[in-house]
């Protein structure tokens, strides 16, 4: 094992963890602003896939036009999820919302499959980027470079959005100090519903843009929604660049694990996590914080 | 007030013949349970399944007589569930016997098969234990057990120049499967092994596992993963990645048809070392042949490795209860350990003295298939690989004792 393959699995784990910062940034924000743990996030991920498989065939547009009508589907379905069933239990504790995110991942699953049944779908990889280039002497899909290229760059709008924007302060506000905010004049109930939808947006795209490479299929979200929680308890609940870093930690440590010592990468994923939480119980950045 | 009574006596045997055929017809119907997937990734399996059964059955037509009914259930490919439903199957339905089994169903259905008490004839279980140490009067099996498909794979490398000069590397899932079929690999004499790698059974994400078989020089990748969506979004990942132009990629035991589809051309650079049914094998059998063009008329698609081996399993089934001359589990029992029967997958019968079918294996590249059959434009060439070459030693020999 040579030096280049070490960076081709520290590359494979930038690229997945690219896509993982997408999916655990919308998780943090999520619970950072109304302590919801939301279970649905994985199923409103693999709704990005089937909303890009959709558009194409029923609209008849290509995959880059899909790839950007497929949020606008699924945000307002999840705008709509979020008014049915987690705002009225809003007031009652964490545990209500979770079981019924959990309930929701079931039902949209459910619907997904009997839309599109449940079998599996590839998608070509979308021109110009298909084949590959070399990077550390060893061949890399091209695609893969450029979808990472673009979850990062989302991702980082996410932050300057956050950090720059009225919105943003007002997400940071509520995160912060709820109580406070809502005295202020903070709409707390309709900016979780709004971010609810964004988080399932941001969701949504990580699922069309990773549909090329990693396929289609009803239970599609599950795996990254494990790791998506296990890099924002990592990273600290509810706090962004917590969420960020844990993302990176997570897949990197399944990647070159998973190069090194295949058959325990698991084993090596969960006792980083449970290391770090016995000497950092809120994880690595602490709780709440979103900026 | 006699015209009355007339009606009224009319009437009343009208409705009793009614009730009477009614009867009849209830009586008169077979029972067979099937239990398989129906839920989930793995439900095109569990679909070939139940296809090849339904073709088999009109195929074969009435059983001793009467007509066959199929009874669906779903096992989630869950053990605990899987005996719940067979329960059912038995105790609530009555049928006669059960088929469509996988692994799982089937290693679930073992402990309590003295319970059951009906025949039960798996089509697409791979582990050996079935009909090795675990083996049941009432567990016949139809398609090739995994160590079978070993031999089958080191006849393949034997026989195959430029799989015997390969670097070979084993790339699976993280199971004792994985490493039962890296053994084999490592058995054959005078092989380049140069690696091994056993993925979680939850990856979806390839990569670092591609990287390292990539790492060690691999022009031979035998890659061990779970049948269904795994190996469709391994292969695809070896082909994004490049592995493709630099490896032939062998499957230990063949790729279903309907992952075969979305393949596509990709699908050429595999080489199945044992599938354990193929269609093409049609080429030099007509009972194959007779199988397809009905599966073909009844489901509009080819029919895939499982529906072959499933529809074998349904013959093997029927016709012993026609030689047993009732559906009497013990009869049937009984009539399966002597039967032979011509199949979609060939003449099949059972190990003397055991539950294994001396069963064929497949081996061969998957290719174009010019101009399209059944639909299906690649498929692999079948080349058969008898089962006195996989399946050397007796029953007995094998550990089982029934």
């Amino acid at each position: 094992m040579d030096l280049n393959f070490l960076l081709s699995n520290a590359l494979n784990g930038v690229v997945y963890g690219a896509f993982l910062l997408l999916t655990s940034l919308g998780l943090s924000l999520v619970f950072g602003l109304g302590r919801v743990v939301n279970f649905a996030h994985g199923a409103l991920y693999a709704l990005g896939g089937y909303a890009v498989i959709a558009t194409m065939k029923w609209a008849g547009v290509g995959y880059w036009t899909a790839l950007l009508v497929a949020p606008l589907i699924v945000v307002p379905i999840a705008i709509v999820i979020e008014r049915a069933t987690i705002y009225p239990i809003r007031s009652r504790s964490d545990i209500y919302t979770l079981l019924v995110t959990f309930g929701v991942s079931f039902v949209l699953i459910g619907a997904i499959e009997y839309v599109w049944g449940t079998g599996t779908t590839l998608l070509k990889t979308p021109a110009p980027f298909q084949g590959t280039v070399e990077v550390f002497g060893n061949q890399y899909p091209i695609y893969r470079l450029f979808a990472a290229g673009v979850s990062l760059l989302v991702s980082g709008g996410v932050f300057a959005f956050i950090q720059w924007t009225p919105i943003g302060l007002r997400i940071r506000a509520i995160t912060d100090d709820p109580g406070m905010a809502e005295a202020l004049g903070v709409h707390t109930k309709w900016l979780l519903t709004i971010v609810f939808g964004a988080a399932a947006g941001l969701a949504a795209f990580a699922g069309a843009l990773g549909a090329p490479i990693f396929a289609v299929h009803p239970e599609m979200g599950m795996g990254i929604l494990l790791d998506s929680f296990l890099a924002v308890i990592l990273g600290g609940l509810g706090n962004l660049p917590g969420s960020a870093i844990g993302a990176m930690v997570v897949a990197l440590t399944k990647s070159i694990g998973g190069g090194y010592i295949a058959d325990w990468s698991v084993a090596l994923l969960f006792g980083v996590v449970g290391i770090t939480l016995i000497f950092r119980p809120t994880g690595v950045f602490g709780r709440g914080r979103v900026a | 007030m006699k015209a009355w009574r007339s009606v009224v006596l009319v009437v009343a045997s009208l409705l009793a013949s009614s009730v009477a055929s009614t009867g009849a017809l209830a009586q008169g119907s077979i029972k067979i349970g099937i239990l398989t997937v129906q839920t989930g990734p793995a439900r095109p399996i569990g679909d070939d399944i139940v296809a090849g059964i339904q073709t088999a059955t009109q195929m074969f037509g009435p059983v001793l007589g009467r007509p066959v009914e199929l009874v669906v259930e779903d096992s989630l490919f869950n053990p605990q569930n899987s005996v719940t439903k067979a329960t059912k199957l038995v105790q609530q339905n009555q049928v006669a016997g059960i088929l469509g089994t996988s692994t799982i169903e089937t290693f679930a259905l073992l402990p309590v098969a003295d319970r059951l008490g009906v025949p039960i004839v798996t089509s697409n279980s791979g582990s050996a234990a079935i009909t090795r140490e675990k083996c049941s009067k009432w567990v016949f099996r139809t398609n090739a057990e995994d160590h079978m498909s070993i031999y089958s794979l080191q006849h393949l490398i034997a026989q195959t120049p430029r799989l015997q000069n390969a670097k070979w590397f084993t790339l699976g899932h993280d199971y004792p499967w994985s490493r039962l079929v890296a053994g084999s690999v490592k058995e054959v004499k005078g092989l380049a092994y140069v690696g091994e790698t056993f993925a979680p059974l939850d990856t979806t994400d390839w990569a670092p596992f591609i990287a390292r078989a990539r790492s060690a020089g691999a022009t031979a990748v035998i890659m061990p993963v779970t049948l269904g969506t795994p190996l469709l979004q391994f292969i695809q990942q070896a082909n994004e990645f490049g592995l493709t132009k630099e490896a032939v990629l062998v499957s230990p035991i063949g790729l279903p048809d309907w992952l075969v589809a979305k393949l596509g051309a990709v699908s050429t650079s595999v080489v199945s070392a044992g599938s354990w049914a193929a269609w093409r094998y049609e080429e030099s059998d007509s009972t194959t042949k007779a199988f397809n063009e009905a599966f073909y008329k009844q489901h509009g698609r080819v029919a895939g490795m499982q529906s072959l081996q499933s529809a074998s399993a349904a013959l093997m089934l029927y016709s012993a209860m026609n030689k047993a001359g009732s559906i009497d589990p013990a009869a049937v029992v009984k009539a399966l350990e002597t039967i032979e029967v011509q199949t979609p997958v060939g003449p099949l019968k059972f190990q003397p003295g055991g539950r294994q079918a001396l069963v064929p294996l497949f081996m061969g590249p998957y290719e174009a298939v010019n101009p399209p059959r059944y639909g299906a434009q690649y498929a692999q060439r079948a080349e058969v690989f008898p089962a006195t070459k996989s399946l050397p030693k007796s029953a007995s020999d094998l550990g089982c004792k029934l």
